[in-house]
């Protein structure tokens, strides 16, 4: 891929205008809460649109690319199937006591509900990944922009890294969220062209459909066996494992998402953010996944593209880039190329911002120094996110001493997500949970993903300790242990909080089911109350769902 | 900050640079296309971009 100069004054540009976003709003930071929450002022259009662009990275726009032509339609149901159920759950049932106990972060509203050690379990846990996260995307970037540009890894490490620091430093959490819309719309602006011309090219989708085998174009007809479909998962593992477990443990849990939800302006807000990100969510698989999709039936179409390969085996990484150098003249191929690093700075903004929160409010104020002014902690939160950005320069680098590192890690991150939820929907949904219950589940439920991961064995993965079964993919065995990892939470946090002593109803106003005041908005227009907003994108979602079948 | 401004800039800019490469570069082409997609696209995105800037100035204009 070779660019012109008009192809850098676009990506120059847009450098500036991330820049001088931060620039704009650092003059809005006076206190630790303005910097690191926002001060809960953000308007609900622009934490919406954030709540998405936090999520899509470089990794998941190139890996879903990549992931339609080696999975097909099914891989929309990381979307429809997901996250759109769990986004709706969260806006609806969980936003409440998020927003109304006034917690800062995901960390501290285990501390509230439950104790101490819950919330450090998380705190450290989910501070180690979010670094990790960010790292191994920046390596990513790093590789591909080396592959397909020749551009240095350390120049464009550093300098992509260099542009996040310089606008989450200067405007904290509103920069981080307002650029996150700006590159949302980047992003769209970027690859919706690209999905256009190659389904043209493609013959439309009833040329893909002619192209491909039936099991690539449905998203549900061929899971009653694992063997039907190229993902190799069964129906139940499907809804269960990933609609279920892995999808609410995400959205509903995991505080880089719900950061932005926590910003919004009002309660109202809060709740409607997640609800009314579902409706862009729903229709990124045709941004996202459809050129995947369209690339492997335009290669069996002797037009001239050719299914990019490695060694003898496709390399479902350059699906997205090969596309871009086929169908973008100079022009265009500045913005898909802005697009990619906007994807990129959208997702390590969202780890960096989320990683500061947590350290400076979760782990700094509450075990190193507590009770120090808030001036201190502004203070320690901008140093945390020059830190934040040094250490995931360090693991970008990590990551190039061992090949393996990012697989190690896929498999990290699902065994630490998997349990999750089962704490969080017996915290808010029953009170008699106690908080020596909530912690015995988690740590058993992790444990229990761990000994899943090593007992059994998936395409050469796991099975260190023993080898009892053997999954048809490693998707399936994500899925397994995720179910497995859930369970044993669930139960163990019944058990134990039976045996143990709860909390009385007082000090867990605002925080638990039925103890909670829950906003009715009956005086709202209807786009403003959830209720109706749910209704429709549960319709539209079905109508995709049948659509695709 | 309006993010209305910004956004509306940026998109009105690069739709005028997509149509000015679609007007004085129009046999810029890709190798699999015929179509002029700087001109389609930049069409698109300059119209996105000035509707930004509409809706930024008429809540200006209504909340001073």
């Amino acid at each position: 891929m070779k660019l012109a100069p008009v192809d850098y004054v676009i990506l120059a540009l847009y450098f500036a205008f991330v820049l001088g976003i931060g620039w704009r709003l650092r003059k809005r930071i006076s206190s630790s809460g303005d910097f690191l929450t926002s001060g809960r002022s953000v308007p609900v259009w622009i934490t919406s649109l954030a709540f998405i662009a936090a999520n899509l990275g470089a990794l998941e726009l190139v890996g879903m690319a990549g992931s339609g032509a080696k999975y097909g339609i099914m891989t929309a149901h990381f979307y429809w199937l997901g996250a759109i159920p769990a986004m709706l759950f969260m806006g609806i049932f969980m936003m409440p006591f998020y927003y109304g106990s006034k917690a800062r972060s995901v960390p501290e509203y285990l501390k509230m509900r439950f104790d101490e050690k819950t919330r450090a379990f998380n705190a450290f846990s989910f501070a180690i990944m979010t670094i990790f996260a960010s790292g191994i995307s920046m390596y990513a970037l790093g590789l591909l922009l080396r592959l397909v540009l020749g551009w240095s890894f350390t120049v464009s490490v550093l300098a992509s890294a260099a542009i996040v620091l310089a606008y989450t430093f200067l405007g904290g959490l509103t920069s981080a969220i307002y650029n996150e819309v700006l590159q949302f719309f980047l992003i769209v602006m970027g690859f919706a062209p690209l999905a256009i011309v190659s389904v043209i090219k493609a013959g439309g989708w009833q040329g893909i459909v002619s192209r491909l085998p039936p099991n690539m174009t449905h998203a549900w007809r061929y899971m009653g066996s694992p063997t039907d479909n190229p993902m190799g998962v069964e129906i139940f593992g499907m809804v269960a494992g990933l609609g279920f477990v892995l999808s609410f443990g995400y959205w509903c849990t995991n505080f880089l998402v719900v950061q932005r939800a926590m910003a919004a302006d009002s309660m109202s807000a809060a709740r409607r953010t997640p609800l009314i990100g579902t409706i862009p969510k729903m229709f990124l698989p045709f941004v996202v996944i459809l050129p995947g999709i369209a690339a492997l039936a335009l290669s069996k179409m002797n037009v001239g593209y050719a299914f990019p390969m490695r060694a003898g085996s496709p390399n479902y990484d350059l699906v997205l880039t090969t596309l871009m150098a086929k169908f973008y003249p100079a022009g265009m191929l500045g913005v898909g190329l802005t697009g990619l690093m906007a994807s990129f700075m959208s997702g390590m903004a969202g780890n960096v911002t989320a990683f500061n929160t947590v350290f400076t409010y979760d782990i700094y104020q509450s075990y190193i120094r507590p009770g120090a002014p808030d001036r201190h902690y502004l203070t320690v939160g901008r140093a945390t996110t020059v830190v934040g950005v040094l250490l995931s320069i360090g693991a970008a680098y990590l990551a190039t001493l061992f090949n393996n590192l990012m697989d190690l890690l896929q498999l990290v991150f699902g065994v630490v997500n998997a349990p999750l939820f089962a704490t969080f929907l017996l915290g808010m949904f029953w009170k008699r949970t106690t908080a020596h219950g909530a912690f015995a589940g988690l740590s058993i439920g992790t444990a229990a993903a761990i000994l899943t991961l090593s007992t059994t064995v998936a395409e050469g993965n796991g099975g260190w300790i023993a080898h009892l079964h053997t999954f048809p993919s490693q998707m399936a065995q994500n899925f397994w242990i995720a179910i497995i990892a859930f369970t044993t939470n669930f139960v163990i946090s019944i058990v134990v909080s039976m045996f143990t002593t709860p909390r009385t109803d007082k000090d867990m106003e605002g925080l638990v089911y039925g103890l909670t005041k829950v906003p009715h908005d009956a005086t709202a227009k209807w786009y403003e109350r959830p209720a109706p907003l749910t209704v429709m994108v549960v319709i539209l979602l079905l109508i995709l769902n049948i659509w695709f079948r | 900050m309006d993010l209305r401004v910004p956004s509306g800039w940026i998109f009105t800019l690069l739709g005028l640079i997509l149509l000015g490469m679609s007007v004085f570069a129009p046999e810029t082409r890709a190798a699999l296309t015929t179509e002029n997609v700087n001109l389609y696209s930049g069409i698109c995105m300059l119209v996105f971009g000035l509707f930004l800037l509409l809706l930024a100035w008429r809540a200006t204009r209504s909340n001073p």
